[in-house]
């Protein structure tokens, strides 16, 4: 029985001595989940996904449960099962808890994948920075194919054969964009594709291909083990489970937690058990959600909010990724944004115009009103701007630019208002 | 040049099975593996022909990758987190605080060869920030008492690992 306010996913992280072992992951559960879904009707495995209403933890927060049913009667003799282990997001690190601490639970989700599906070849895309981690993870994948849960004829069943293999990033953020990360590990550059096709139809090699984040591979296991009511009663309305959240920025118990979806904001960033409250002293004033796509959230409307996908939606919010950056009154909202600017113009991939170049225009007219020099215009120039990028952009990156820079302008309007100069700057300096 | 030789070299790219879906662990290990902590020409040329691909296409995913380096490097190349979560959490101080200390800017060795220093992009440390990455590890919740320490050991050479 699984209950609520109790660890899902890193229930084994503290018990475990041996992250890979496959004997000692089995004493926690491992591999129930593998093992009931191979007593069901296929069909079955899919009834009890949709039941479980998990949205992907990636960022995106697309139904699982669809995205599955949609591979599942697309036609193909071959059909691949991605893991996107590119955990870039600024702010969040909680797919490297899984990774290094429960790979084997990653795996386990990747397996039953490959059992519903009949895939042969399994890839997990691990970013470059977690290198040490991709040891680990390798160390796992032997152990669980000499214990037979990998490889040929796994659980002895005849063709029942599939095999993962993880792939480094090597340091691009847009490569945590799926069609992105699908062309790295075609050995090219990892540069999105035009959509559609959808992946799910034309995917790795042009084949139908599952990608799916590290969080929601190592949550199918539970949904299996425990069924799918169980698992969606531990989250809301709009998606079940619990997600994993990573704290950080002011507040004074920076780090990993897991909370049922629907426990209140506040109890998150000011109980003990989670985020303590400001480390700074200073009162608390911004949050940045889901990572530096994330739209922003003024802690001052934030007394009743709900931390789940509705909750969260109802403010104009998004889980996103799990990310939960916390800044004080100290921080300049215009400041903060600078920054995240320069991040996207930064990993703007170049294949379109409108992101590339529009990058860096978002970038430069914000340090205008930064550094108090805007003029009058500049705000409808960057709205504009904003607007441009977002219609205009082929890929995630370039249509979420614009998610931070909108919420900032529309709960902090007065600190953008102050950068626009209404007399000529004074001179600086002496008389020279 | 390279400090890896031939047979290293080749062993890397057999480990990972002459895959072409592999050439980043490939590039990734090599690079980490040699001293100078890059790919050369000759290496480049060398991953190309294993693996069956063009020239070209190993020079444009050198080029596109950050982690992938195509000239040399210092022996401990100090790589700062410049995203939000650390920056706003004291990582501010970093680069000027490296540049006061190694008397260099961004990017360039020190005239030992022994120190370079740049930003990077989040690396998944954001609850120790401000942190500092050098090739795997990384130093987290850093004050400026700690850089000193930091740049203090590994002048006296006390991580062997590294
Ligand atoms: S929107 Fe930006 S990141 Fe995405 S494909 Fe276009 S240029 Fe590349
Ligand atoms: S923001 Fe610095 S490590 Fe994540």
């Amino acid at each position: 029985m699984i209950k609520r306010n109790q660890p899902v996913l890193l229930k084994r992280i503290t018990k475990m001595k041996q992250a890979t072992d496959v004997t000692e992951y089995r004493k926690y559960d491992g591999f129930s989940g593998l093992l009931n879904a191979i007593e069901m009707e296929k069909a079955a495995i899919l009834d009890e996904l949709d039941l479980a209403h998990l949205r992907g933890r990636g960022g995106a927060a697309f139904p699982l449960g669809k995205k599955w049913r949609h591979l599942y009667s697309s036609k193909s003799d071959t059909k691949y099962i991605v893991c996107n282990a590119d955990e870039g997001e600024p702010g969040t690190f909680k797919d490297k808890a899984l990774l290094e601490h429960d790979p084997l639970s990653v795996i386990e989700g990747m397996v039953i994948a490959g059992y519903l599906f009949s895939a042969k070849a399994g890839y997990i895309y691990m970013r470059g920075e977690y290198r040490r981690i991709q040891k680990i993870f390798q160390e796992a994948l032997d152990n669980a194919e000499q214990a037979g849960f990998l490889g040929e004829n796994i659980l002895g069943i005849p063709g029942f054969d599939y095999k993962i293999t993880i792939i480094s990033g090597a340091g691009a953020y847009v490569c945590g964009e799926n069609s992105a990360l699908l062309n790295s590990i075609e050995g090219k550059t990892g540069r999105p594709r035009v959509k559609p096709p959808h992946l799910a139809d034309v995917g790795l090699y042009l084949q139908p291909t599952l990608v799916n984040n590290v969080e929601s591979f190592a949550g199918i296991p539970v949904i299996l083990r425990e069924g799918g009511q169980a698992y969606r009663d531990l989250g809301t309305e709009d998606g079940g489970g619990t997600k994993l959240i990573c704290l950080s920025g002011h507040i004074k118990n920076r780090g990993l937690y897991e909370v049922n979806l629907g426990t209140p904001l506040q109890e998150i960033l000011y109980s003990e058990e989670y985020g303590g409250g400001s480390s700074t002293g200073r009162t608390l004033k911004f949050i940045h959600f889901g990572g530096q796509s994330g739209p922003i959230g003024a802690l001052r409307n934030l007394d009743d909010c709900i931390y789940s996908y509705e909750g969260l939606w109802d403010k104009d919010l998004s889980i996103g990724s799990g990310a939960i950056v916390v800044m004080d009154e100290q921080v300049s909202i215009v400041d903060y944004l600078v920054n995240v600017a320069a991040f996207f113009a930064h990993e703007s991939c170049g294949k379109c115009t409108p992101c590339r170049l529009g990058t860096t225009r978002i970038l430069e007219l914000l340090t205008k009103f930064n550094t108090q020099t805007a003029v009058a215009g500049d705000l409808e120039r960057l709205e504009k701007m904003l607007m441009h990028v977002t219609n205009l952009s082929a890929c995630g990156l370039g249509q979420s630019v614009a998610n931070p820079m909108k919420s900032g302008l529309a709960y902090f309007p007065e600190e953008f208002e102050a950068g626009i100069q209404k007399v000529a700057a004074p001179v600086k300096g002496g008389l020279w | 040049m390279n400090s890896l030789s031939l047979s290293e070299k080749e062993a890397i790219i057999l480990a990972n099975d002459s895959d072409p879906q592999r050439i980043l662990n490939i590039l990734i290990a090599i690079q980490y593996d040699s001293e100078e902590g890059y790919i050369d020409e000759e290496t480049a040329k060398l991953v190309a022909e294993r693996l069956h691909l063009s020239q070209a296409r190993v020079y444009e995913i050198l080029s596109f990758y950050a982690i992938l380096k195509t000239e040399p490097q210092a022996k401990y190349v100090l790589k700062i987190c410049n995203s939000t979560p650390c920056l706003y959490t004291g990582g501010g101080m970093l680069s000027e605080m490296l540049e006061t200390i190694l008397e260099v800017p961004a990017d360039e060795p020190t005239p030992d060869g022994l120190f370079m220093y740049h930003s990077i992009p989040c690396i998944g440390a954001c609850d120790q920030g401000p942190v500092i990455k050098i090739k795997d590890t990384v130093f987290g919740d850093l004050t400026e008492a700690k850089v000193y320490q930091l740049i203090d050991d590994l002048q006296n050479g006390c991580y062997q690992e590294l």
